[in-house]
């Protein structure tokens, strides 16, 4: 199933020594220090690093969730920096798809409503969202479940809802962070199968580990310590 | 004790000798030693000009047929009255003998008029009631009572105390219904906690128990800070309707009973609002409790 | 199906108690609200009607005081002649009033005596018929069913009229009919005939004086008036609007300031408990929040989902609070129609579409007002700080 609209030969995201500073009470933070990447269109990178190295600060801010500090962040040709919040969530919106450690579906919407909030929000029919949802369900193997809601499905099933859901609106990106850390490992399998299969029909993935074995499943390995990525593997 | 009273002239002669003022403030030359004194509210001196020591003639009619001059010797202030809250008291006060020669018919011989009641203070005040009933018994065509039972005032008095009441209990049954809907938010915001309390080994009881104690600690806090509030707003609702009125008249009163009543009822119904919410979370079990 | 007040709706169903119990419990206080805005112009309104009704525009006194408390009008009849002749006055009707003792066979009671000139009739028949001749009454619904009398029946009638106590003469009456008098009050007798029969039954026949003359105008009440005090400057003339002005500022103002302050705090409890209610709402489903601004939903939306569910659950609470409101107002009502002296067609209480369009505005206003912190919590949301720690807790 191809999911990316869009040339392949452009960057989807080119970030350019940013930097993320959190002011606190007892000083200022350095969580992102001069950090140099560019992601391309199908890639598949996985960022590693202990507790605080600035893994998912990092992902937040190639996702336009948050805005470095400073340095240079291009998403898609535009600077980050000179957008607006309305700009950004509409980027967000069509562009990038997020799957989080803890799902975050809501409760009160059934698996199928869960995909078919963002077509919503990004005004796509409701025949037409109904026919994605159902087919994008399919995909992660949950077709029989539409109809659930996620108190009646197990972790991995949740999980696999919410990367439907991120796949709702065709991203060129998905960024994953953490999305086996609440899962058992047969499980999580299943999921890292599942995200592997994402990337191999077109879409660009970048995901957030601690777990070794997800993050080596990757095709770039970058390693980060203390805000900085120290070293990168080419597999 | 109260007269029975057939008609109203009397009364209402008071109140035309204030209404019908027929105001001729003129400086004497000289005090006349014997010229009757008065008294005027605050409110008349103040709409009329009046001060101690002026002259004034007053009448029974519109017309100032027989009226008669008076110094005024002092400005009062009118006891409040309830009953007649938003007029203004234009109102004098005289001796007797002073009103009843004013407002006596040339045809009725002196001494013979006829009074609205007789104030009686007694020796000793717990014997109203007895007193009352003797003089009712010996006097035919009197009637006497307490001035606690004071027919109409009381009346009204209780029909207020009841409206009241009734806005009173709309509003806790208002409040009961809030406080349970943040009590279950609350209560469900610890809901893992609870679970995992369960899973330990915790009995609900136990449980509940300490949900209780909480309850009751938050619920005495809120209650007192709620009084607090309470005599502050007390203090505002006086000084407004008391300047709007302008009167003395006290409207609003936290007594200790009241204050009392508010705490017997907002802390039980706070602790049994947090155990009554607690206790529907608890029947679910530990494990369901600690899932997320 | 997505859109905001359909995704409020679904949140709210999310959680059946905690949403069902909000409702409730603005609709308490939306009524209570509702009723004070009734009460607040309620006697008013029902004096007003009662006034109208009557179908006199203007009264005029002897004083400056209201009708029946001042000073008589000594030439009451000579007054409605110059009064009558007037240009702008279609009749003139002098009405007095005495306390009289009504006894029939065994029974006795106290009761109000009123005597009317003219033709027009200050009551309604509700069985037999006006008094035709002299000689003849109308008894009120308590008096006919105290003393047992119906129309055709005797009753006679001790008036006590004069400032002595000089035991007034009975003197029978016909009971032409049983009326409903408009200033009736509840468990309080009252009886009706000619002016010229009240004065016999004083023994004061002939005396002309009357507690107040009600004039009906030609149309202009207030020229009516004017003409009236520049003909007899010893009078005082009111119109409909200026008696109940007069008698707002006295004992009805009481009930006006208590309903714009009963107003008031119920206003400011319903804002800040659901304020309350919204903002804990709110502070559980931050994750929640975060991730759907993640996934692109504009602050916007998210803001505007938030004030959805507060006009949810203020409008499903408005809308009960309507018939609930109106339970409460006949409770209330009928709690305060028990003071002496209220007669029993007066209703603190009114129906006005005045006070439904401000309750309304009212609700609306405390929802957006309630909805402005939580919204300003949701619009600066930290979303990468808020997901960062939903992961650590």
């Amino acid at each position: 199933m191809n999911h990316v609209v869009g040339s392949v030969n452009d960057t989807i995201v080119a970030a350019d020594r940013i930097t993320r500073v959190f002011p606190m009470p007892a000083g200022p933070v350095v969580a992102v220090r001069d950090v140099t990447l560019s992601i391309a269109p199908g890639e598949h990178i996985a960022i590693r690093g202990p507790s605080g190295c600035g893994k998912s600060t990092l992902l937040h801010m190639l996702g336009c969730v948050d805005a470095p500090s400073s340095g240079s962040l291009v998403f898609e040709g535009h600077d980050v920096a000179g957008l607006n919040d309305r700009a950004r969530s509409l980027l967000r919106l069509r562009h990038i798809g997020f799957v989080f450690q803890r799902f975050f579906l809501l409760p009160m919407l059934t698996a199928a409503e869960n995909v078919e909030l963002p077509q919503a929000e990004a005004g796509v029919p409701a025949h037409a969202r109904r026919r994605r949802s159902r087919e994008l369900l399919e995909y992660v193997g949950l077709g029989a479940r539409a109809d659930h809601r996620p108190s009646q499905l197990s972790g991995g099933e949740m999980q696999r809802v919410a990367i439907a859901r991120a796949l709702a609106n065709r991203p060129r990106l998905l960024l994953a962070d953490e999305p086996t850390g609440e899962l058992d490992q047969a499980t999580g399998e299943h999921v890292a199968a599942l995200l592997d299969r994402v990337n191999a029909d077109g879409t660009a993935l970048v995901v957030v580990t601690h777990d070794p074995v997800l993050a080596g499943r990757a095709r770039r390995v970058l390693t980060m310590r203390d805000g900085r990525i120290e070293g990168e593997v080419r597999q | 004790m109260e007269a029975h009273r057939r008609h109203g002239a009397v009364n209402r002669c008071v109140f035309a000798v204030a209404v019908l003022l027929a105001l001729t403030a003129f400086l004497p030359s000289a005090q006349t030693p014997e010229m009757p004194t008065i008294l005027v509210t605050r409110q008349l001196a103040a709409l009329e000009g009046l001060a101690v020591g002026d002259e004034v003639r007053l009448a029974a009619d519109a017309g100032g047929t027989g009226a008669q001059t008076f110094r005024i010797a002092g400005i009062y202030e009118p006891t409040p009255d309830p009953m007649r809250l938003g007029s203004v008291p234009r109102a004098v006060r005289m001796h007797l003998p002073d009103l009843l020669a004013l407002t006596r018919d040339p045809a009725v011989p002196a001494g013979a008029e006829h009074v609205d009641s007789i104030n009686i203070t007694l020796v000793d005040p717990a014997d109203a009631e007895r007193f009352s009933r003797e003089v009712t018994t010996r006097a035919p065509g009197v009637l006497a009572r307490p001035t606690t039972q004071a027919a109409g005032l009381g009346t009204t008095f209780v029909v207020l105390e009841r409206f009241h009441t009734a806005i009173a209990a709309v509003t806790i049954i208002a409040a009961t219904v809030f406080l349970l809907a943040l009590t279950i938010m609350l209560v469900d915001e610890r809901r893992e906690t609870a679970g995992v309390l369960r899973l330990i080994g915790l009995p609900a009881r136990r449980i509940l128990l300490q949900v209780l104690v909480e309850g009751v600690l938050v619920a005495s806090v809120g209650a007192l800070f709620g009084l607090a509030l309470a005599w502050g707003a007390e203090g505002l609702i006086n000084r407004f309707f008391q300047w709007r009125y302008d009167t003395a008249l006290v409207f609003v009163r936290i007594t200790p009973r009241v204050a009392a009543t508010c705490l017997a009822i907002a802390v039980p119904l706070g602790a049994t609002a947090t155990v009554g919410a607690s206790w529907a979370l608890l029947r679910r079990g530990g494990l369901r409790l600690a899932r997320r | 199906m997505m859109a905001p007040l359909a995704f409020a709706w679904r949140a709210l169903v999310r959680q059946p108690a905690r949403s069902t119990l909000a409702v409730l419990g603005v609709a308490a206080v939306g009524a209570l609200l509702l009723d004070m805005l009734l009460l607040s112009e309620g006697l008013v309104l029902s004096m007003r009607e009662l006034l109208d009704r009557m179908g006199f525009d203007v009264r005029v006194t002897a004083g400056d005081t209201l009708p029946g408390a001042g000073p008589e009008i000594a030439d009451a009849t000579a007054a409605s002649a110059a009064i009558g002749a007037l240009p702008g006055v279609r009749s003139v009707t002098a009405i007095r009033s005495e306390a009289a003792d009504l006894h029939h066979r065994d029974r006795q009671a106290d009761a109000a005596f009123i005597g009317v000139s003219g033709t027009p009739r200050v009551w309604t028949i509700l069985r037999g018929r006006d008094p035709a001749g002299r000689g003849e009454l109308v008894l009120n619904q308590y008096a006919a069913e105290t003393l047992r009398l119906v129309p055709g029946a005797v009753v006679t009638v001790r008036a006590y009229c004069g400032d002595d106590d000089a035991a007034p003469p009975p003197v029978e009456f016909r009971v032409a009919g049983v009326a409903e008098l408009p200033f009736d009050t509840p468990e309080a007798a009252s009886a009706a005939t000619f002016l010229g029969d009240l004065e016999e039954a004083c023994g004061t026949p002939g005396a002309g004086r009357a507690d107040f003359l009600a004039v009906t105008s030609t149309g202009d009440a207030a020229a009516a008036a004017a003409a009236i005090t520049a003909a007899r400057a010893d009078l005082r003339a009111f119109t409909n609007d200026q008696l109940i002005g007069r008698v707002q500022q006295g004992g009805f103002t009481y009930f006006r300031q208590i309903s714009t302050v009963l107003a008031t705090i119920t206003i400011t409890f319903a804002l800040l408990l659901i304020t309350v209610l919204l903002t804990v709402s709110v502070n559980q489903r931050l994750g929640e929040i975060a991730a759907l601004r993640a996934l692109g939903f504009s602050q916007r939306r998210v803001v505007l989902d938030v004030l959805c569910e507060a006009a949810l659950i203020v409008g499903t609470g408005g809308a009960l609070s309507l018939p609930l409101g109106l339970v409460l107002a006949v409770w209330l009502d009928g709690i305060l129609k028990r003071m002496p002296g209220i007669p029993t067609e007066m209703h603190f209480f009114v129906l006005e579409p005045q006070a439904f369009v401000v309750h309304g505005l009212l609700l609306a206003a405390t929802a957006l007002v309630a909805a402005a912190y939580p919204m300003r919590i949701v619009a600066r949301l930290p979303i990468a700080a808020t997901l960062r720690n939903e992961v650590i807790s």
